[in-house]
C-alpha cells in the first residue's frame, strides 16, 4: 500500500513536472484587501487569461499565482519566498505597499527572479542596487519635485506637513520637505508623524490651524488621508488653505470617503482619470464597464502598463522553460524587461529601463502629473495641472 | 487653543466611556473581562451605516436601533458561547482564564464576520450634520455635539434604570452576590443576559457616534477598546462612574498631550495616565466603589 501510494506521489511529482514546460509562471503579490485591491488583482487576472486566449506568448501560456499580502510586509516576504523556491516562477510581480515591496527586492536579489513592481514609490526600492528590480510607477524623487515646485509657484511657502508611518507616505513628504529646504530655502511651518492607522488628527490639525500655513500636506494611505481632509474642516481651518496629499490620494475610496472635503485636494500621481488622450479614455470605459468602478485611480493604470510591459519583455526573451533552464530563463526574462525602450502606454510619458542595477536605469516611469479634485463622491471628478517629465537624475 | 483642545478631548473622551462602561458593566456582573467588546463597538458602527446609508433612516433612529440590535447581538453571543464558561465562575478561576481567551477568539471570528459582510476598506457614515457652530473662536462641530447629548443622555437613562426600577435592582444584586441573588429568586442568568445586551448595545452607540468622525471599518474596535480598557482602569474596574470619569480623563489627557507635547505620540498619554493612576491608587480612582461594584 505505502509503493502504491510513493508511486502515485512520484508520479504525481512528475506530471505536475512535466506541464511547467511551455508555461511561463509568474507569481503576483499584492494589497488585496480592499474592493479595489481586489480589482486590480482581478484586472490583472483577467489581462494575462486574455493573452492565453490570443494564443499566449510566443506559444507559451502564462500562468499567474495571485497572493494577497494586505500590505503586510511578513506576508509579502512569505508569498516572495514562496515564489521563488517553491513555485519556481520566472518573474515576481509585487507589492502594492513599499513597505512591503523593500524587502521583496532582498528576497527576488537573493533568489535571482526578477521582480516588477505594480504600485510603490518609495526611492529606496531601486537604490538597493538589485539588478533584479523594476519599478512601473514613479519614484517618490520625481514627485517630491513636482509638488515642492508646485506649492512654491503657485501656493506659497508656509507649509504644514503630517504624515503616517507607511514607507510610501514618509519618502514622499520627506523628500517634499527636502526639497522645499534645498532647492527654495523654506522650512516647513509644521513637521509632524503619526502612527500608520491613526484616526484621530485634530490635535496636529488645532495646532496648524493657529500657525495660519498657505497649504497643508498630508501623506498617508488612503483611508487616513480622507479622515485628515474632512477633520480639517471639522476643526475650522478655512477653505482658503490649500490641501495637498501624498500619490495615494488618487486611490478612488479617498474622494469617495472624504466627500465634498477632496475638494480642491492636489496630489501628484502616474495618471489622470480626466486624461483626455484616447487611450486613457477607452481604458476609462474599459475599467469603468467591467469593474464597475466610478473613477479609474493609477493603480489600475499602473498594473495595465506593467502587463503590457511584461508581455513585451516575455515576447523578446528567448525562454526554453524547461525545468533545468529556470536560472537561465529567469536571466533572460530580467534582460528583456531592461531591454523595454520608450513604452508608451497610459503613463503620462514613455516608460523605458535599461541594464545597471541604479534608480536611473529602474525607474522606469519619470512623468507626474498633478492633479486636482474637482468634485467627490463615488463619481468623482478631477483635473489636470500639469504634466512634467523630470531629469533622470532628479532627487539623487 | 486650550479650549479647542478640551472640546476635541471631552467629545472622544465620552465615546471612550461610553465604551469603558460597557466593559465595566459586564466586569461587576459577570467578574470578566471581555475582549471581545470592540467588536461590539465595530459592529454597533457598521449597523449604523447600513441604517443610514442603505437604509436611508435618520440619525438618531440608526443610533437606537443599533443599540437594539447590538445588544441582541451580545445576548445570543453571551448565551450561545460564554454561558457555559461564565457559568462556571469568573476572575481567577480557569474558567474565567478561559473567558480572557474565548473573548479573543471571539473579537477575531467578529472581526472575520465583518470583513466578509463590508470588506476591509473604511466607510463613510452618511450624516450631514451641517457647518460647524463658531463660538468665539472655537469651532464645534455638530458631530461632538451629538456625542456630547447622546453620552449624556445614555449615561443618565442607564443611572435611573440601574437606581429605580426592579431589574436595575437585580443587576446590582446579581453584581453584588450571584448566588445570594440567586436564593432571593432573582433570575441570574437572564439578568446576565441583560448586562451583556445592556453593555453591547452601549457599545454599539459608541461606534456609531465616532462613525461619522473616524470612518466605519474593521479594524475599529481593538483601537478603542485599548482606550476604553484604560478609561475603565483608570475610573477603577467595575465602578460605573469610574468608567464616565476615566473615559473623559483619558480623552481630555491624551488631546492635551498631543497639543502641548507632541502629537506624533498620543497614544502614549493615555497610558501614562493609567500608570500615573495606579501607582497613586492602585485600584483606580473609584477602586474603594468599585469592592462594592455597580
Amino acid at each position: 500500500m505505502k509503493k502504491t501510494l510513493t508511486c502515485l506521489v512520484v508520479a504525481g511529482l512528475l506530471a505536475s513536472g512535466s506541464s511547467w514546460a511551455g508555461e511561463i509562471r509568474i507569481g503576483a503579490t499584492m494589497r488585496m484587501i480592499s474592493e479595489n485591491g481586489q480589482k486590480y488583482g482581478q484586472m490583472m487576472q483577467d489581462e494575462f487569461d486574455a493573452i492565453n486566449a490570443r494564443g499566449g506568448i510566443n506559444g507559451n501560456t502564462v500562468e499567474l499565482i495571485l497572493l494577497n499580502d494586505e500590505c503586510k510586509s511578513d506576508k509579502g516576504v512569505a508569498n516572495a519566498n514562496k515564489f521563488a523556491y517553491q513555485d519556481n516562477v520566472h518573474l515576481i510581480i509585487g507589492s502594492t505597499c513599499s513597505s512591503v515591496s523593500l524587502p521583496i527586492v532582498d528576497v527576488t536579489a537573493q533568489a535571482e527572479v526578477p521582480q516588477i513592481i505594480p504600485h510603490s514609490t518609495n526611492d529606496q526600492i531601486t537604490k538597493k542596487d538589485s539588478a533584479w528590480v523594476f519599478r512601473v510607477p514613479i519614484s517618490a524623487r520625481y514627485y517630491k519635485g513636482v509638488v515642492a515646485k508646485y506649492l512654491h509657484d503657485k501656493v506659497g511657502d508656509q507649509v504644514a506637513y503630517v504624515y503616517a508611518s507607511d514607507a510610501a507616505a514618509m519618502s514622499e513628504t520627506q523628500g517634499i520637505i527636502q526639497q522645499m529646504r534645498d532647492v527654495y530655502g523654506v522650512e516647513p511651518v509644521y513637521e509632524a508623524q503619526t502612527q500608520e492607522k491613526e484616526i484621530d488628527f485634530r490635535s496636529h490639525l488645532l495646532k496648524i490651524k493657529d500657525l495660519e500655513p498657505d497649504a497643508i500636506y498630508f501623506g498617508g494611505l488612503q483611508e487616513p488621508i480622507a479622515r485628515f481632509l474632512v477633520q480639517s474642516y471639522e476643526v475650522g481651518i478655512p477653505a482658503s488653505v490649500v490641501r495637498a496629499a501624498s500619490s495615494a490620494a488618487s486611490n478612488a475610496p479617498v474622494p469617495k470617503l472624504a466627500g465634498d472635503a477632496v475638494q480642491g485636494v492636489f496630489f501628484s500621481a502616474a495618471y489622470s482619470d480626466s486624461d483626455t488622450r484616447p487611450i486613457a479614455q477607452l481604458f476609462n470605459s474599459y475599467v469603468r464597464n467591467r469593474y464597475g468602478i466610478g473613477g479609474v485611480d493609477h493603480d489600475f493604470s499602473q498594473a495595465y502598463d506593467l502587463i503590457r510591459i511584461v508581455e513585451i519583455a516575455l515576447g523578446n526573451a528567448d525562454l526554453s522553460l524547461e525545468d533545468d533552464d529556470l536560472a537561465a530563463d529567469r536571466t533572460a526574462i530580467r534582460d528583456a524587461i531592461a531591454n523595454v525602450q520608450g513604452y508608451e502606454g497610459l503613463a503620462s510619458g514613455p516608460i523605458s529601463f535599461c541594464a545597471d542595477s541604479t534608480p536611473q536605469c529602474r525607474d522606469g516611469n519619470r512623468t507626474p502629473v498633478l492633479i486636482q479634485y474637482i468634485e467627490g463622491g463615488e463619481d468623482f471628478k478631477v483635473g489636470i495641472l500639469d504634466r512634467v517629465t523630470m531629469p533622470i537624475e532628479f532627487g539623487l | 487653543m486650550l479650549v479647542d483642545f478640551l472640546v476635541v478631548g471631552v467629545s472622544i473622551g465620552l465615546v471612550y466611556a461610553i465604551v469603558a462602561l460597557g466593559i465595566s458593566l459586564i466586569y461587576s456582573g459577570l467578574d470578566i473581562v471581555h475582549f471581545a467588546h470592540g467588536e461590539f463597538v465595530m459592529f454597533g458602527a457598521f449597523f449604523g451605516l447600513v441604517l443610514v446609508n442603505d437604509s436611508g433612516l435618520n440619525y438618531p433612529i440608526s443610533i437606537f436601533l443599533a443599540m437594539i440590535f447590538a445588544g441582541l447581538m451580545g445576548v445570543v453571543v453571551e448565551r450561545v458561547f460564554y454561558r457555559r464558561l461564565t457559568s462556571k465562575g469568573g476572575g481567577y478561576t480557569v474558567a474565567g482564564m478561559g473567558m480572557i481567551i474565548c473573548g479573543f477568539g471571539m473579537a477575531i471570528i467578529l472581526q472575520n464576520i465583518a470583513f466578509l459582510i463590508w470588506g476591509a476598506e473604511g466607510h463613510a457614515i452618511n450624516v450631514d450634520f451641517g457647518t460647524p457652530m463658531k463660538i468665539g473662536t472655537v469651532n464645534l462641530p455638530k458631530s461632538y455635539l451629538w456625542i456630547l447629548c447622546v453620552s449624556v443622555g445614555l449615561m443618565a437613562i442607564l443611572h435611573l434604570f440601574l437606581k429605580n426600577t426592579k431589574a436595575g435592582l437585580a443587576i446590582r444584586a446579581v453584581a453584588a452576590n450571584k448566588d445570594i441573588a440567586y436564593l432571593m429568586g432573582i433570575n441570574v442568568p437572564l439578568m446576565i443576559s441583560l448586562i451583556f445586551g445592556l453593555a453591547c448595545g452601549l457599545a454599539a452607540v459608541g461606534g456609531v457616534l465616532i462613525g461619522p468622525i473616524n470612518y466605519v471599518q474593521v479594524e475599529m474596535g481593538y483601537l478603542i477598546l485599548i482606550k476604553g480598557f484604560a478609561a475603565a482602569v483608570v475610573g477603577g474596574f467595575g465602578s460605573l462612574p469610574g468608567a464616565i470619569l476615566g473615559g473623559l480623563m483619558v480623552g481630555i489627557f491624551e488631546t492635551l498631550g498631543a497639543g502641548y507635547i507632541s502629537g506624533s505620540h498620543k497614544d502614549i498619554y493615555a497610558f501614562l495616565l493609567l500608570i500615573a493612576v495606579l501607582v497613586i491608587m492602585p485600584t483606580g480612582l473609584f477602586g474603594q466603589l468599585a469592592k462594592s461594584k455597580a
